[in-house]
């Protein structure tokens, strides 16, 4: 239970000395009594809420914020007081008021981190922890911490304690440090307080993650000033007795019968009760109508083994922090193809429906080639044709021929209408991924030997790796944040800083190796995959926050050749930072199974030649020589968690808008665009009106003429950036990318023709993987909170040409 | 029968569709078909021990009371909108839309069954929630204000004089202004009080996709107005506007006292006074949006209903994105325009 000491926290401890009452503020309310605000404290008694003190204790966190008004936070945190609440209510009301006012000014989203950050200091302290290694000892005792980390951090109290560094926390932003407060940080099995700060925490996993003090600190260095973020199960689990620490899991398809099929179930259960997001082929079974001889009935097909998944994922509940989620992966030939693209639909049968699961496809060239031709395209029994998942490019293709014209196909339809009820599918459940098989395996370090086949790829479409029924892929991600690595010259000039690049991809990749040696593995198949190919996967974030910086608009060719450029060094230091690892400790198992053993790199498998072509071929040869510890090492993930934490825009997405909210599992949080709020400040434009109109145009500023034209380029919103040019630069990255990317393609109201174009340029442009399309509701909530447009305003929509009603349509005429 | 009515109350059952007179009630139709959700999409699974672990009793008796007005509210809409609007609103686009819009008044009360049923475990509390509007004074007066607009209109058969045709006019204004305008936006801000709180998603789910349908209402039946208003000017005299100024303060008070009900018990974050004064916000917008003037000049003073109006951007290891649409159109080409 609480102390008295923690329950008085930031402002508790001013209201003694009875200073006047403050009467609860009901604006434009004489019907109801005013009451005199009493707040309870720990041990029962009730004190007089003191306006001016808490005016005080709010202040305190204020400095450096001229933009804030403790005043107007304190008055308006009594105003949703009511009488008798406790002062930890209290001090939840003041955070919860600063940060409802971030929209006016973003400062007050620096007010809100600070009061948290206070009162989750009073929470640790509360409970008499007060230093590092006692935050880990306190672990220890209550059955949270392993061994390892417990020995590490008392060999090395002193140095670690003195290394926490506590002015860390500002920078992290409200979202950031509310998202590590609310789901990271260790909590007491039973009281749930948490016994670790932020400080404390990012330095617990920096520990878990070394293997000297000297690592530990530079890892520490990198988390606390959110340069470089492990994935989010790193974070859950490093230093903890069950320390499963990878993100991805892709299970090969269950063998055709049932004891496969349940085993699956039982893996993927396993796999994600310890955060881990599951990918799964389900190309080998059986489709509706083929023969059961066991029992001479016939099977129902693939979909109700699909909604057992469905439910079992859904009950798995990763130890409260976010549900199980899993990704099933379909070839387009297997003649249950077009149920599965329905699974996700929200009408229909429900035992035909499977709301939690995500669904993509995994397409072979030649069902593109066969849309490009608008020709036929056979559907198949997996039963008939057992050897298609094991086969792609010119094998998948004859074998497919073969098979055709041996008359065994259950159905033939046309290719586009296929490809139509894919692109409804995107358009209507955003589900329904399209990744590319062949070029998923042509591109691919581990399919140099014939029999080496890439099954699928992940939950978020990032991972390519190979599996079979007794390797299970596994891969443990973690992202720099690209908008942390800037440097200003000495003339004052803004550019991206490739030396600091340069190590943080050296210290990641060595942090990311390590996790294959101390990771717990839920079931066998992945041990015996994960110790053999030591894949990680190595991303980014924060591509936005660079543009935004340098003023580039996304789709600028300066922003294009730097995105690219960017990917080249990434690849190239990590492929160093591999060497020197294999050079250290060993190459992987498997080093010479691989087509780096053969001098072959990612860009080779997209006919690209790098920039620096001498640097290259030195390192080529090196790899050949000393081989590589990992044999891939490079996956762009969403980042949607870390990136929060982080306080940067996802991935390598363009942002969503200038004003949206992210709704997490803490509550929703609204996030408004600093940049943009910084660029127009100076210009006087950041007003109440300017907020009103972005907020009624969804985020957008294209409907604000008296800002700059320049502006209204940099700061577009994915929805007015083309789409063309997303999946141009993901080309231009993938390169290189020896693993993937998460792809999201954004259409305001798609329609066929528009997506048919859209996903057959991303397969000519030879991506092996795209995610979500998003797209936006037809209709839209009625704005509750902006002023109704005027008369005028509304009249002149009325005019536009209906050719529903040509009598009166006035525009035509 | 045959023929299009002069105006769009001219009583009848008018059938022609072309040319049709109002395209704009059409592409409403057509807009709401887009926005097609179910019930069973909506994932439950963290209300229940958000209930039971993280909410004080006074927080759940203000869910339980919600919950309870939201399972009898969409009923007495849908009445509303079969005895009256569906009668005397002669267009067949018209109908066409209210059609579309009496499934989506059944789709919620189903949701609010489900919730009930999901939220309240006791048979015999069940049953006192589901007779909400009996035994809950709070809910009861507000049903007693729903019931009067409802009643004294289905008396009319037909739209013949001038008093009859306001006193339509009256009571499409009150369901769209105050019964979905008021009362279902004074209940959706409860309920994203609570999710600001990160509390009951489940609820907060289902509910974003009810306030999506409640607004396209009160659009079209505020577009209804405008419609009539234009074709029959001189309704809209002094006496009508102190019938809606009036009817809105009845409204504004009605809910209030349901404020004072849930909110009495204490919760933190969410004040009577604040509440009084958003309703007294929403008021004045609808009145600004039927061409009156604002009756109470106050600002919107919750801030957690700022987030309500900006995009969300789901992250789906937490949440089913909730913003996909239905009915999508056109045949496969390769070198269309994206």
């Amino acid at each position: 239970m609480l102390t008295e000491t923690e329950i008085e926290g930031t402002t508790a401890t001013t209201m003694h000395n009875g200073a006047a009452p403050v009467r609860a503020r009901t604006p434009s309310d004489d019907a109801y009594p005013q009451t005199t605000m009493r707040v309870r404290k720990r041990n029962g008694s009730a004190e007089p809420v003191n306006v001016n003190k808490i005016v005080r204790a709010v202040g305190r966190s204020c400095v450096g914020l001229p933009e804030v008004d403790a005043l107007r936070v304190a008055t308006k945190t009594i105003s949703g007081l009511y009488d008798g609440a406790t002062t930890r209510e209290l001090d939840q009301l003041s955070i919860q008021t600063a940060a409802g006012l971030i929209f006016e000014e973003p400062q007050y989203a620096r007010l809100a981190a600070r009061l948290l950050a206070t009162y989750i200091d009073k929470e640790v302290r509360g409970q008499e922890i007060h230093a590092f290694s006692q935050s880990v000892l306190t672990a220890q005792k209550l059955g949270l911490a392993n061994e390892r980390l417990t020995t590490f951090v008392s060999n090395n109290a002193r140095k670690l304690n003195d290394a926490i560094t506590v002015e860390r926390d500002r920078e992290l932003e409200y979202f950031g440090l509310r998202t590590v407060y609310d789901r990271y940080l260790l909590r007491h099995p039973k009281n749930r307080l948490v016994i670790e700060t932020p400080q404390q925490f990012f330095l617990r996993i920096a520990c878990a993650l070394s293997e000297n003090i000297a690592e530990a600190l530079e890892l520490y260095r990198l988390f606390s000033t959110l340069e470089y973020l492990p994935s989010s199960p790193t974070m859950f689990n490093a230093g903890t007795r069950h320390e499963q620490l990878s993100s991805c899991f892709l299970l090969d398809s269950p063998e055709d019968h049932l004891a496969g099929i349940y085993q699956k179930y039982a893996d993927a259960a396993m796999l994600s009760k310890f955060s881990g997001g599951i990918g799964l082929a389900y190309h080998r079974v059986r489709s509706r109508g083929s023969l059961i001889e066991s029992t001479n009935g016939h099977s129902n097909g693939i979909v109700p083994w699909l909604k057992t998944l469905d439910a079992s994922v859904a009950a798995v509940n990763q130890g409260g922090k976010r549900k199980g989620a899993c990704c099933v992966y379909l070839e387009p030939w297997h003649a249950d193809i077009e149920d599965f693209l329905a699974m996700r639909e929200n009408t229909g049968d429900e035992a035909s429906r499977t709301h939690n699961l995500n669904l993509a496809n995994w397409i072979p060239d030649l069902f593109m080639q066969r849309v490009e031709a608008d020709a036929d395209w056979s559907l198949f029994d997996p039963k008939v044709v057992p050897t298609f998942p094991d086969l792609y490019g010119d094998d998948f293709a004859h074998a497919y021929a073969e098979a055709e014209q041996a008359g065994v196909a259950v159905k033939t339809v046309k290719a586009r209408e296929l490809y139509a009820r894919m692109m409804r599918s995107l358009a209507q459940t955003g589900n329904g991924w399209m990744t590319f098989k062949d070029k998923s395996n042509r591109a691919c370090n581990q399919t140099a030997l014939p029999g080496r086949t890439v099954h699928l790829s992940n939950l978020c479409t990032e991972i390519i790796e190979v599996t079979s029924g007794s390797e299970t892929a596994v891969c443990n991600l973690g992202s720099i944040n690209l908008g942390r690595h800037l440097v200003r010259s000495a003339e004052g000039g803004l550019s991206f800083d490739f030396e600091k690049l340069a190590r943080t991809v050296r210290t990641a990749v060595r942090q990311l190796d390590q996790v294959i040696d101390l990771n717990y593995y839920p079931i066998p198949s992945t041990e015996a995959s994960n110790l053999r190919w030591r894949p990680v996967g190595l991303g980014v974030m924060g591509l936005q926050d660079v543009f935004f910086q340098l003023r580039l608009p996304f789709d600028a060719p300066a922003a294009r050749a730097l995105s690219q450029q960017i990917a080249e060094e990434i690849y190239f230091h990590a492929l160093t930072a591999s060497a020197d690892l294999a050079v250290e400790k060993g190459r992987h198992p498997s080093f010479e199974e691989t087509r780096a053993a053969r001098g072959e790199l990612q860009f080779d498998a997209w006919g690209v030649t790098p920039v620096d072509t001498a640097r290259w071929e030195a390192l080529r040869a090196r790899v050949r020589l000393v081989g590589l510890r990992n044999s891939l090492l490079v996956a762009i993930a969403p980042t949607a968690t870390i990136a929060s934490i982080a306080g940067c825009y996802e991935c390598i997405e363009p942002q969503v808008s200038n004003l949206f909210k992210r709704e997490t599992l803490s509550g929703d949080f609204l996030q408004v665009n600093r940049y943009l709020v910084a660029e127009l400040k100076p210009l006087g434009l950041w007003t109440e009106n300017t907020r009103a109109r972005l907020k009624m145009a969804e985020g957008s500023i294209q409907a604000l003429p008296e800002l700059p034209e320049e502006l209204r380029t940099i700061y577009r919103t994915v929805w007015e950036v083309p789409m063309r040019s997303l999946i141009d630069m993901a080309a231009d990255r993938g390169a290189f990318i020896d693993q993937s990317q998460s792809l999201n393609l954004f259409a305001e109201s798609p329609n066929i023709g528009q997506l048919s174009s859209m996903y057959f340029h991303a397969w000519k442009q030879g991506l092996k993987t795209t995610y979500y399309l998003r797209s936006r509701p037809a209709t839209r909530i009625a704005k509750a909170t902006v002023e109704a447009p005027t008369a005028a305003s509304a009249d002149a929509s009325a005019v536009a040409c209906s050719l529903e009603n040509p009598e009166s349509c006035e525009a035509c005429q | 029968m045959s023929g299009r009515p002069a105006r769009l109350l001219d009583p009848g059952l008018c059938l022609t569709l072309r040319p049709m007179a109002y395209p704009s009630f059409f592409e409403m139709y057509r807009a709401a078909i887009k926005n097609t959700w179910t019930v069973e999409e909506v994932d439950f699974s963290t209300d229940v021990s958000d209930l039971q672990t993280k909410m004080t009793d006074a927080e759940r008796h203000l869910v339980h009371r919600l919950v309870a007005f939201f399972a009898t509210g969409d009923s007495i809409v849908a009445n509303n909108l079969v005895l009256n609007l569906y009668r005397h609103i002669n267009a067949p686009e018209a109908r066409m839309y209210l059609s579309r819009q009496l499934y989506e008044e059944a789709l919620h009360v189903q949701f609010y069954l489900t919730l009930l049923d999901t939220y309240v475990a006791d048979p015999e509390e069940r049953h006192r929630a589901f007779a909400a509007v009996e035994n809950i004074p709070s809910i009861q007066k507000k049903a007693d204000f729903c019931l009067r607009w409802l009643e004294t209109t289905a008396e009319l058969n037909r739209l013949e004089t001038r008093p009859q045709r306001q006193q339509f006019l009256l009571n499409l204004i009150c369901f769209a202004g105050c019964v979905e305008g008021l009362f279902f936006f004074g209940a959706f801000a409860y309920v994203y009080f609570l999710r600001s709180r990160g509390l009951l998603h489940g609820l907060a789910g289902g509910t974003n996709w009810v306030f999506r349908d409640e607004s396209a209402h009160m659009a079209f039946a505020f577009e209804v107005a405008k419609t009539i208003r234009s074709e029959e000017a001189d309704l809209f005299d002094a006496d009508m506007r102190r019938a809606v100024r009036e009817m809105f303060d009845e409204a504004v008070a009605c809910e209030t006292q349901f404020a004072q009900d849930l909110l009495g018990q204490g919760v933190v974050g969410l004040s009577i006074g604040e509440v009084r004064q958003y309703l007294e916000f929403c008021a004045d917008q609808r009145l600004a949006t039927l061409g009156l003037p604002k009756q109470y000049g106050a600002r919107n003073p919750l801030a957690f209903m700022d987030l309500q109006d900006v995009q969300e951007v789901a992250n789906f290891f937490e949440r089913r994105v909730s913003a996909y649409q239905v009915g999508v159109v056109g045949e496969v080409t390769l070198d269309a325009a994206f």
